[in-house]
Order: C-alpha cells, then structure tokens, then sequence
C-alpha cells in the first residue's frame, strides 16, 4: 500500500504515519528513514524529539538525506517504510553544496514513485507550504514548486490523506484507523 | 461559473485545461498591472486580480459584480493565500484578506466549487 500524508506543521502528520506504519508492517520489518541532515541545535533538538516519539514503535532507521533508492541496499522490500519527509528530501537535493538543483522536485518524485514500485509498503510524510501570501524571492519559489512537484506522486498512491490540526482529510482512498 | 481553488502549484489549471477543454486563448492570466478580460472562458488568477484593484483604489467585488453577466458561465481560477503567517507588509495583509472575502462571495455565486490537493481535485460544492 502507498500512502501520501501532508499537512500543516505541527498537526500531526507523523502520528498518523506512524500509526498505518505499525499496522500496515504486521510481523514484517518498519523501517524509518530518516531524512534530515542536522545543520545546527535546533536540527538536533528536533530530531530528539521524533526520535522520542518513535520510541518503542518497534522502528529501524535508514539514515538517507539524498538519493531515495539507496536506503533499499540496507533493507527488506517486504517490509514497511515510512518516508519523513518528502520535503527534507526535495530541500537535501536541491540545495547541494556545490549548486542549486532546480529539477530536485521532479527527481524526488521519480525515486518516490521507482521506491514505491519496489517495496511492500510506504507512507510519504510532506508539507503543506503552498496557502500563504508572501511574494518570495526566486529560489524560495523554486523551492516551493520543487516540493509540488515531488507531491504529484500523491495521485499514483492508494490513500492520500491532508492532516489538518489532528483531523483526517482523505483525498483519495479510505482511511482505516 | 465554476471556482477551482487551491495553493500554489496544487494543479488548478491543468485540471481546468482537461475538465473543460481548455486551449492557451481560452485563459485569461490575472497580474497585478493589466486590465481583466472577461471575454475570456477562463480567468486565471482572481487573487492578482484583487492585488490589481487594490493597487488602484478600487473594489474587486464590484467589478465583479458589475460585469457578472460575462462571466457567468466562466471558469474562474484562485489560489488559496489565507494560511500561513500574517505578513507584516500592509499591501500582502490587505490583499490576504481581501481575496479570502472575494473568494467566500464567489463559492457562493459557483456552481460548483473544486479544491486541487497535490494533484487531486476535491468537490466542495
């Protein structure tokens, strides 16, 4: 099963995926990969802070900042992965060190959709940053647009879910808790 | 006229183009510095619309009101602009308010209303 989670920060997004992880997974393995690649304290506090939540969820994590498809040398296809987040992703493959990759979105796509043909099961956790009324510089744009692109994969999913300050809203598919 | 809504990039036109048969002369794409073609099956935009008629003074509800019979049967386009933080520059919060009141007073004049999600349309009205 593929599932595509978005949403507001802070709403709950990672619950829910956690939540269908652990019972999409049944005996088989869950898998975790972990997206961000810290840049300071506040990366790290953060990332304490899912780490704590995961606690106890019977998760392993796949460290995997870049390039999607390489977590599945270190892992079993029949087991579940849930994918926080699409927007770490996009943002780890554009902004490189040495340039700005401006086809990051479409490319984070196309290894979501390659990585969702291969394994049993994966939750795509992403963000929702597309309702306000700034006029952003061109890269803050750019990045944006990378994201909804990486989104699109959302339509090939079985569930896509919008988690909107704890409550459910499912876009395509059913959602049973 | 039929509203699609819906964040920035969530699909909103290419949904329109397939749903209606869309060509390129068909839309009409609002900015802030040129007049609105109602002429045009498809007007793309409605929130630089607003922006346009806050930069000259004047009330995007009433040009809309006023010049309703061409659009009846119109396609009309708006992004959703009303979540996130409110921006501390007076013209960005104006218009972030003003389009959410535009867009409230549309959804009730649509036929039908139809949110775009990551792609996926969602029937609201």
């Amino acid at each position: 099963m593929k599932v595509y989670i978005s949403g507001g920060c802070k709403n709950g997004k990672s619950m829910l995926a956690q939540s269908l992880a652990k019972k999409l997974a049944g005996e088989a393995p869950l898998y975790y990969i972990a997206t961000m690649i810290p840049h300071d304290n506040e990366d790290n506090a953060r990332i304490a802070k899912h780490i704590e939540d995961r606690d106890g969820w019977g998760f392993e994590t796949l460290e995997q900042g870049r390039e999607l498809l390489k977590c599945l040398d270190n892992a079993d296809a029949n087991g579940t992965f849930l994918l926080d987040s699409v927007t770490a992703l996009v943002q780890n493959e554009m902004f490189r060190e040495d340039k700005i990759d401006l086809t990051a979105g479409r490319r984070v796509s196309e290894d979501m959709a390659e990585f969702a043909g291969k394994v049993k099961n994966v939750i795509m956790v992403s963000d929702y940053i597309f309702g306000d009324a700034e006029r952003y510089d061109a890269l803050t744009e750019g990045y944006r647009h990378a994201l909804a692109m990486a989104d699109r994969i959302a339509k090939e999913c079985d569930l896509v879910v919008e988690v909107l300050a704890g409550n459910y809203i499912v876009h395509k598919g059913e959602l049973y808790l | 006229m039929d509203l699609i809504i819906g964040g920035a990039y969530q699909g909103k036109l290419e949904y329109a183009a397939k749903t209606y048969n869309l060509k390129q002369t068909d839309v009409y794409v609002c900015a802030e510095d040129t007049d609105i073609d109602f002429d045009k099956k498809c007007i793309y935009g409605i929130e630089e619309f607003v922006m346009y008629c806050l930069k000259r003074g004047i009330s995007a509800r009433e040009v809309l009101e006023e010049n309703k019979p061409k659009w009846e049967n119109s396609v009309f386009i708006c992004r959703e602009i009303f979540s996130g933080v409110v921006p501390v520059d007076v013209l960005l919060r104006t218009w972030r308010d003003e389009t959410g009141r535009v867009l409230t007073w549309l959804s009730k004049e649509a036929r039908t209303v139809t949110r775009l999600f990551c792609g996926i349309p969602q029937k609201l009205k």
